[in-house]
């Protein structure tokens, strides 16, 4: 049986519909339906945080959540940080530390860190360490993030 | 294929769904694992049933001497409630334990008890509690002792149409003292090779009530009563405890899997048994 089914999702402030057939993951409706390649698979099994969006504020791995299961919440991906041409403090505070190579994991690091300071706006580094723990970077950059982080929480907005 | 996906509102609604597609459906609650499950092309359902419509299922409460975790409770609001840090302080250590904090955020409680996954962490805490786990179905609720829940790997005493709506915890001894320890032998955000839950009431320094769960290291979690025994009446000391650890590591029969040959599990959990009942004993002031 295929049914096509339209799916509404609010994603950065704004309405999206989109049509489906059965289920696919939240991640593959972002990328592959609406241009939002932000979010990226790394592992594809939730472990490695590239993927990372914001679901009513809480950070999840879109590619272990239905896209279904995130109809009714608000979607916050990378690509809604930026205010018109001014980037987010979080993503100044990266660029500034170079807190990066490659950028892949970046989007993912970026929406953990958002996450974790409207949490805890005086995360001290172990906190940062701790609750940034399950995202990974290959490129192990994990010196300038964690600068990057503890320099957000002065900035953040 | 194309899976139907629906998001009932009521209990008595998605029983009805679970009921009329059989065993064609299966239910989801945060995703963690059915998500990952599909994806690997593990299974494949025709038609999901998802609880999270289901507000009333969300609650973390005490009723009467009872503390209730609706099913839906997320692995993370376990882990941070005030009520659980509390009461039941080895429930957040092992709720905060697991996965990463994206797991935590959409795993729930009652999906964690549904997927039966052997390493995990909260199945031994919540069996070292004397939980029991309640049962909606088409013919009425029932509760199910955790002890009896587990049947295997991925195995559980749950019916194709039921659905669990809470886990049962009832309050714990005056002045009980508990701990969860998980031993990780791989990274910092694997599953546990072993974990040891452990609760004990202390007169002086003598035991007068000892549970020990293991978890992980046997297809299902398992409690120790034998072990347990061994600590009543008797003032918990440096040998006790040691006794007590080498005689809870025969007491398994362990897997060998990528996180730990079966010698090597025993090895942990004679090692952990003993620093949990170190713990107990050493570094809790009367609360």
């Amino acid at each position: 049986m295929t049914e096509n089914k339209t799916l509404t999702l609010t994603i950065n402030g704004e309405t999206h519909a989109v049509q489906m057939t059965g289920v696919r993951t939240l991640l593959s409706v972002l990328r592959d339906d609406l241009g939002l390649v932000g979010a990226r698979e790394g592992c594809g099994i939730g472990m490695c945080g590239a993927c990372t969006v914001l679901v009513d504020g809480r950070a999840i791995s879109s590619c272990l959540m239905f896209a279904q299961q995130a109809e009714g919440s608000q979607i916050t991906t990378i690509e809604g940080l930026p205010e018109g041409d001014h980037l987010h403090p979080i993503q100044q505070a990266y660029l500034d530390h170079a807190a990066f190579q490659c950028s892949y994991c970046t989007p993912g690091f970026i929406l953990s860190t958002v996450a974790l300071l409207q949490e805890h706006p005086d995360a001290n580094a172990d906190a940062a360490r701790e609750y940034l723990a399950g995202n990974l970077c290959r490129c192990g950059s994990y010196g300038n993030i964690l600068q990057a982080v503890l320099a957000s929480k002065t900035v953040k907005s | 294929m194309s899976t139907q996906f629906h998001q009932p509102e009521t209990i008595p609604e998605a029983l009805e769904l679970l009921t009329q597609h059989g065993s064609d459906a299966k239910v989801i609650a945060g995703g963690t694992a059915v998500v990952l499950m599909i994806q690997q092309k593990l299974i494949a359902p025709p038609v999901l049933v998802s609880l999270a419509h289901i507000p009333e299922l969300e609650r973390i409460q005490t009723v009467g001497g009872e503390i209730r975790l609706g099913a839906l409770a997320r692995i993370r609001d376990v882990a941070q409630s005030s009520l659980i840090r509390d009461r039941l302080p080895m429930l957040a250590q092992a709720c905060g334990e697991v996965g990463n904090i994206r797991v935590r955020n959409q795993a729930t409680i009652g999906g964690n008890m549904a997927e039966a996954d052997y390493a995990s962490d909260p199945p031994a805490a919540l069996l070292a509690l004397d939980a029991s786990v309640t049962v909606a179905g088409p013919d009425g609720t029932r509760s199910v002792p955790l002890s009896e829940f587990f049947l295997g790997f991925y195995t559980t005493a749950l019916d194709e149409a039921e659905i669990i709506t809470e886990i049962v915890i009832p309050t714990p001894p005056d002045g009980a003292r508990m701990t969860y320890h998980k031993f990780k032998s791989r990274s910092s955000e694997d599953r546990p090779c072993v974990g040891v839950a452990a609760l004990a009431v202390m007169d002086g320094e003598t035991c007068s009530e000892l549970r020990i769960a293991i978890g992980a290291a046997s297809e299902v979690p398992v409690r120790l009563p034998t072990a347990e025994a061994m600590a009543r009446g008797r003032v918990l000391d440096d040998s006790l405890i040691g006794e007590i650890a080498d005689h809870a590591a025969t007491k398994i029969d362990p897997l060998d899997d990528l996180r730990g040959s079966a010698w090597y599990r025993t090895q942990m959990i004679r090692v952990h048994v003993q620093r949990a009942l170190l713990e107990l004993r050493n570094e809790f002031s009367t609360l």
